[in-house]
Parts: C-alpha cells; structure tokens; sequence
C-alpha cells in the first residue's frame, strides 16, 4: 500500500526553538560582563552601546550543539583582540603577540562565555572547542541574540547566533555576516 | 604539594596559576599539561597531588582522563575547572569521581571554596 505524504509528521517535528526564545540580552550581558572581570581585569567593564567595527575584524567562536544549534561568536578589531590578549596575559605578554597567542587568548573569552551561555539553554548539548578567524555566516535572522558593548571604547559584537536556515514558511532570512 | 594544571589553552593554565597564588596557594610546585593524555601521562611521571583539568580538551577529555585514572586504579585527587558548569556536568564530574567542578570565569574565593581543606 503507498502512503501519500502529506507533510503533517514533518512540520510537526520540525519546530525548534530560536535563541531569542530561550535566552535574552541581558542574560548574555551579565556572562559576558562576568567573564570579563575575571579574566581581563577587576575594573575592565563593558558598556552596552553600539560602536563601529574597523574594517579589520576577527571573530572567536564556540559551537553548541544540542536542543539549540548554533555558535557564541565575539567578534572585534583584529588590534582590540589583541589588547584583550594582552591583558589576560598580563606580566607573561610578550613583546610582540603572535597569532598562537591571540588564538589562544580570544578563543578562552569565546569558550568561558560559550560555556555559560550553553549552561543558560536546554540541554543537553554539547560545546566545541574555541575557533578563531572569520565568524560563522548568520543563517537566520530571527535565531540571532546579539549583543553590542564597547569595551575601552572598542567595539565588541557578542553574538548567539543559530546555526541552521529558517524553516520553510517562516520569515524570510538575509545573509549576513557579522559586519 | 604538587598541582598539576591541565588546560589547552596556555593563557587559562596562568590564569588558573595566578589564581591559586591570589588564594594564598602560592608554594606549592605546578605542572603543567596541555590535553588529557598529556595529564594522564604525567600523574604517572610526576605524582602529583591534586590534579586541576578543564573538561573539553583536544586527545583526551578532562573526563576521558579521570575515567582513565579511575580505571588504572589512580585515586590522586581530581577537581575540574571548566567553562561548563551545568547541573549536568557536575552530576557526571562526581559519578566518575571529581572532588569538585570550579566553573569559570572563576575567581579566588571560589578557589578557596573548593580547594580549602583539599589543598594542605
């Protein structure tokens, strides 16, 4: 006997959450505000206000998969990410930063704020290891909890960010990096 | 006391070192590790005292390595620090027998929370 598929069983299983269902601005403020005076500093704050990236950028980022899928991606200048690495290095900075070095120390903040940010959602799920280069592309505009903060009045874009496409029938995406 | 640190990150393993010095666990020798084989390697070669391993580490999981321990009937005290510091993590940190989870950020009171009493 041949079954028609009408589609029902599909979109039943197909809803998922979007992040903005499950965590808010606020939240992801306060684990990033956290992270950052433990690691960079006791007085290092984080102001909520938008700035403008330089056209020289790099992102760290931690994949969740789970329940929720997706990336916790900080994106900065290319010279603020290295100031954050100097600072979590501290005395132990050397005179000249290699990559290894701001790999190692902007992909932490991602991974400690990641961590929290995973801890914060439905699980379980699972955390990857830190990445550093170019942000994951944002696939769906309505999975997207993005934060803008200054940090020494340098731009810093904190983005939880979904990583599959809209459904189909939902609202339609742009593509659009992190920008 | 020897304190082994394992971390694949550097930055984290100075950070973690600078903290035990802030609680005031600052004459104690530390070894480093930079992944769970290398910890697991280096609680045979070095004896430590207390092992303080994040969880999410290339080779060999923090928790792969304390199973390993366990298995090879190693009883040296086990505590991880990690950036995930779920409910879930902790219950699975204790079944396979950690002392205790310190999730970062960390500071030095929840250092010395934990490590109170463990640390002589």
């Amino acid at each position: 006997m041949t079954t028609t598929d009408t589609g029902e069983r599909r979109r039943a299983s197909d809803t998922r959450p979007v992040i903005t269902d499950l965590i808010d601005e606020a939240t992801v403020e306060s684990i990033a505000a956290e992270a950052w005076v433990a690691l960079v500093g006791e007085d290092e704050v984080l102001v909520p206000l938008p700035g403008d990236l330089p056209a020289d950028i790099l992102s760290s980022w931690v994949d969740v998969v789970g329940p929720w899928t997706g990336s916790v991606v900080l994106t900065t200048g290319r010279a603020t990410a290295e100031e954050l690495s100097r600072a979590l290095l501290r005395e132990h900075a050397p005179e000249v930063l290699d990559d290894e070095d701001v790999a190692d120390a902007f992909g932490e903040i991602a991974n400690v704020v990641g961590g929290n940010v995973k801890a914060a959602l439905p699980g379980p799920s699972a955390l990857s290891l830190p990445q550093v280069g170019n942000a994951p592309l944002v696939r769906n505009q309505a999975d997207v909890c993005r934060l803008d903060v200054l940090w020494r009045g340098e731009p810093v874009a904190i983005s939880v960010q979904g990583a599959l496409p809209p459904l189909p029938g939902s609202t339609p995406t742009r593509k659009n990096e992190v920008s | 006391m020897k304190i082994l640190i394992a971390d694949d990150s550097r930055v984290m393993r100075q950070i973690v070192i600078r903290t035990l010095r802030q609680a005031g666990y600052d004459d104690h020798d530390i070894v480093e590790a930079e992944d769970g084989a290398d910890a697991l390697a280096k609680v045979s070669s070095e004896q430590p005292d207390l092992v303080l391993s994040d969880w999410n580490m290339p080779n060999m999981t923090g928790i792969e390595c304390l199973q390993a321990l366990r298995a090879s009937g190693s009883a040296v005290p086990f505590g991880f620090v990690t950036s995930e510091g779920s409910a879930e993590m902790r219950e699975k940190a204790a079944n396979a027998g950690a002392l205790f989870l310190i999730a970062k950020p960390f500071t030095e009171d929840t250092f010395k929370e934990h490590l109170d009493g463990v640390i002589a």
